[in-house]
C-alpha cells in the first residue's frame, strides 16, 4: 500500500516539476521585460543589441529557445534540463547548476536548523499550554504564537543585530554576536566542503575552531527564523492537542485507566501529524522566503542568488532557481507525506 | 437568507437533515452568524485588532494630510535622533497649543533629512492600498473561479484546478519578486502580482465549500422551482460559500503587508523616495549597525503592529467559524 502511495506521489511530483519548468519559462517571457537592453545598457548601438541578442540566443523563436532550455531539438551544443543542466548564466557566464550547488546548501542549512529548533521549542510549549486550555500560561502562549507568526522577519533581524552586535559592544565592550558579514570570521579557515552545511562539515572533520565560529555566525540568522516560524507551529500544536485531548479515543483511553503520561504520548502523536505538514509548508516557503534574512546577515544563500538574477534579468538563472526550489520543496512534501502516513494510520493512500 | 426556506412560504424552515444534525437555532449560530458587536465587546484581542485595522485605514486615507512634514521632501536636518522620552510631554503640549514654526521630529530624521514620523504615517497610503486591493482582488477572482470550479465539474475547471495547484507550488516570495521586478516596480504592478500569488488560496477555499454546499437540499429546491443554473450558483450557492474566504481575507491582507514591505526591503518593490515601511527599514538598515536605530525601528514597529492587528481579527473570525 505504502509503496503504491509513494510511487503515485513521485509520478505526480514529476508532472508538477514538468509543469513548473514550462510555466516559469513562459511566465518570464510573457512579462514585458527587455533583458537585452538591461544587459547592454542604454547607450548601445543597434549593432551591439543585435549581437547581444544573438549571443544570448534570444533571436531564435520561443519554441527553439524552449527546445534549447529543455534539451530536445536543441540547435546548440549546450546540454538542457533533461541532461541535468540548468544552462549558463547570462551575467557570470558560469554553469547555473554549479552556482546553485554552491548557494543552495547555505539556505538549506539555515532553514533546516531553524525548523528543527523551532519544532523543539514549539512541541513542549504547545503541549503544556494545551493541557490547561484557557489558563494564564495558555493565553500567553497563544498571544505569543499569534504575534510571532505575524512579524516582519527582516526587521527583527536588524533589531537582533543592533542589540547583540552594536549595543552589547557599546555597553559591555564585547559583542555577543559577530558582525553580520557572512558565515565565518575572515581569520578562520573554512572547512572542506563535504555536505555544504558548514557547521556540520567542520564538526565531522574535527575542526573545532571553525565549528564554533560557524555556529556563532549562524546564531542570529537561525534565531531570527526560529522566532518568526515557531509562532504558527506553537499555535498549530496547541490547537491540535486541545482537539485531540477532547476526542473520544482519549476519553476511551482514560476510561481504560491508562496513565496520563501514556495518554499524553498518544495524543501528541496524533497532534504531531498536522504540525509536520506545517513544517513542510514552511520549508518550501523559506527556501525562497528567507531572502531578506540572508541579505541582512550576508550569508550568500539561494535567496540572494535568486534576487540577484531577477534584478539582472538573468533568465536562465531565474528558471534554475525556481526549478531548484520547486524540486526541493516537492521532495520535502513527499517525505513529510510519507512521515505523515507513518504517524497517522488514518491517512488514506 | 438564501436557503430554501423562503421559496416555500409556510413550510417548516430549516429542517435538520441526518441523525446528528444540531437543532436549527444552534445550527444557524454556529455556521453563519458572527455577532461582530458582541465579539468586539467581549474579546479583547479581537477588539485590539479591529482598532488597529481602523487606524491603518484611517492613516491610509488621512496620513499624508496630517503629517507635519512633506514625506518625500528633505527637511534639512540630517540624521537627527528622536527627542528623549522625558521631553515628549512638553513637546507634545507645545505642538498642540502653539503653532510651531518647525514641528518636532517625533521619530527623528533619516540620513537624507526626511522626517521619519511623517513618512511612517504616510506609508499606509502605499502599503495599505497595495495590501487591501490585492487582498480584495484575489478574494473576488478566487471566489469566482472557485465557484465555477466547484459548481461545474468539467475539463475546463479541471484545468483551472491544475493551474491553481501549479501556482501554489511556486515559491511565493520569488514569484512575487519575478513578477514585480521584471514588469516594473510600481504600485499597480505590485497589486496585480500579489493578487495573482494569493488567488489560489481563495479558489481552493471556495471550491471546497461549494462542493459541500451544492449537495444540500436548498440547492435542489432552488432548482426545482425553475431557477436557471446561473441563478442557483450566484444567488444561492455563492452567498452560502463565502464565509471561509471572507474569514481568510483578513489574514491574507496581513501577509500582503509583510510581502509588500519585504519586496521593497530587498529592492524589488516600490522605488525610493516613496514612503513605504519596508523601504524605510532598508534605507535605515546600514545606519543600524552604526547606532542610528530610529530610522528602521519606527517603520518596523508600524508593520509589526499592523500585521498583528489583521492576524488577530483573522484568527478571531476563524475561531468563530470553525
Amino acid at each position: 500500500m505504502l509503496q503504491r502511495f509513494v510511487i503515485r506521489r513521485i509520478i505526480i511530483a514529476v508532472f508538477q516539476l514538468i509543469g513548473i519548468s514550462l510555466a516559469v519559462f513562459f511566465l518570464i517571457r510573457m512579462l514585458p521585460a527587455d533583458p537585452v537592453a538591461r544587459i547592454v545598457g542604454m547607450n548601445a548601438t543597434p549593432d551591439i543589441i543585435a549581437q547581444a541578442k544573438a549571443s544570448l540566443g534570444l533571436d531564435k523563436t520561443v519554441l527553439q529557445q524552449l527546445g534549447n532550455y529543455i534539451g530536445i531539438f536543441s540547435d546548440t551544443k549546450d546540454p538542457g534540463i533533461l541532461e541535468g543542466s540548468l544552462g549558463v548564466s547570462w551575467v557570470t557566464g558560469e554553469s547555473i547548476t554549479e552556482e546553485v550547488g554552491r548557494f543552495l546548501p547555505v539556505t538549506l542549512e539555515l532553514i533546516t536548523y531553524s525548523l528543527i529548533i523551532a519544532l523543539l521549542i514549539a512541541i513542549p510549549t504547545g503541549v503544556v499550554s494545551a493541557t490547561r486550555p484557557g489558563g494564564i500560561g495558555d493565553k500567553i502562549v497563544f498571544v505569543w504564537g499569534l504575534f510571532a507568526g505575524s512579524q516582519p522577519e527582516f526587521w527583527w533581524a536588524l533589531i537582533f543585530v543592533f542589540f547583540f552586535f552594536y549595543w552589547s559592544f557599546a555597553l559591555f565592550g564585547i559583542s555577543i554576536a559577530p558582525a553580520p558579514l557572512g558565515r565565518l570570521s575572515p581569520l578562520t579557515d573554512a572547512p572542506d566542503v563535504i555536505t555544504g552545511f558548514i557547521v556540520f562539515d567542520a564538526l565531522i572533520q574535527g575542526e573545532f575552531e571553525a565549528f564554533v565560529d560557524a555556529a556563532w555566525h549562524l546564531m542570529l540568522p537561525v534565531g531570527t527564523l526560529v522566532f518568526v516560524v515557531s509562532g504558527p507551529i506553537i499555535k498549530m500544536v496547541r490547537q491540535n492537542m486541545v482537539r485531540v485531548l477532547r476526542s473520544d479515543y482519549v476519553l476511551y483511553a482514560r476510561s481504560c485507566g491508562l496513565s496520563s503520561r501514556t495518554i499524553g504520548l498518544y495524543a501528541l502523536r496524533a497532534a504531531m501529524a498536522p504540525a509536520m505538514t506545517l513544517i513542510g509548508i514552511f520549508y518550501g516557503f523559506l527556501l525562497g522566503g528567507a531572502v531578506p534574512v540572508e541579505l541582512i546577515y550576508s550569508l550568500g544563500g539561494l535567496g540572494e542568488y535568486s534576487l540577484r538574477s531577477i534584478l539582472y534579468f538573468d533568465y536562465p538563472a531565474i528558471q534554475g532557481t525556481v526549478l531548484t526550489i520547486a524540486m526541493v520543496s516537492l521532495i520535502i512534501y513527499l517525505v513529510i507525506d510519507i512521515l505523515h502516513a507513518f504517524i497517522d494510520p488514518r491517512v488514506t493512500y | 437568507m438564501t436557503d430554501g426556506s423562503n421559496l416555500l412560504p409556510g413550510a417548516v424552515t430549516r429542517v435538520p437533515v441526518g441523525l446528528d444534525a444540531p437543532p436549527p437555532t444552534e445550527y444557524r449560530k454556529r455556521r453563519r452568524q458572527i455577532d461582530l458587536v458582541r465579539k468586539f465587546r467581549t474579546e479583547f484581542l479581537f477588539a485590539v485588532g479591529c482598532v488597529i485595522i481602523f487606524l491603518s485605514i484611517f492613516l491610509a486615507v488621512c496620513g499624508a494630510w496630517i503629517s507635519p512634514y512633506d514625506p518625500t521632501f528633505s527637511t534639512g536636518d540630517v540624521s537627527v535622533g528622536p527627542p528623549s522620552l522625558k521631553e515628549w510631554p512638553s513637546l507634545l503640549w507645545e505642538a498642540l497649543t502653539s503653532d510651531m514654526e518647525k514641528p518636532p521630529h517625533w521619530f527623528g530624521t533619516d540620513s537624507s533629512g526626511l522626517d521619519i514620523f511623517s513618512r511612517t504615517i504616510s506609508a499606509p497610503r502605499t502599503d495599505m492600498t497595495i495590501a487591501l486591493s490585492s487582498g480584495l482582488l484575489s478574494l473576488i477572482i478566487g471566489t469566482f473561479l472557485g465557484l465555477l470550479a466547484g459548481f461545474y465539474k468539467n475539463w475546463a475547471t479541471e484545468i483551472l484546478m491544475r493551474v491553481s495547484d501549479l501556482l501554489q507550488a511556486f515559491p511565493v516570495f520569488i514569484t512575487a519578486m519575478i513578477l514585480v521586478a521584471l514588469t516594473g516596480r510600481n504600485t499597480f504592478i505590485i497589486v496585480i502580482a500579489l493578487g495573482i500569488v494569493y488567488t489560489p488560496i481563495f479558489v481552493r477555499l471556495t471550491r471546497a465549500e461549494v462542493l459541500s454546499q451544492r449537495t444540500r437540499g436548498y440547492v435542489e429546491a432552488a432548482r426545482a422551482v425553475g431557477n436557471s443554473e446561473w441563478v442557483v450558483a450566484i444567488r444561492h450557492v455563492l452567498p452560502n460559500s463565502l464565509v471561509p474566504s471572507l474569514v481568510q481575507t483578513s489574514t491574507t491582507i496581513g501577509f500582503a503587508i509583510l510581502l509588500t514591505s519585504g519586496l521593497s526591503f530587498v529592492g524589488a518593490g516600490v522605488r525610493p523616495p516613496t514612503p513605504e515601511w519596508g523601504l524605510m527599514i532598508a534605507l535605515g538598515a546600514p545606519e543600524m549597525i552604526l547606532g542610528e536605530w530610529w530610522q528602521s525601528v519606527f517603520p518596523g514597529l508600524a508593520i509589526s503592529i499592523t500585521v498583528f492587528g489583521y492576524a488577530a481579527v483573522g484568527h478571531g473570525l476563524e475561531e468563530d467559524y470553525r
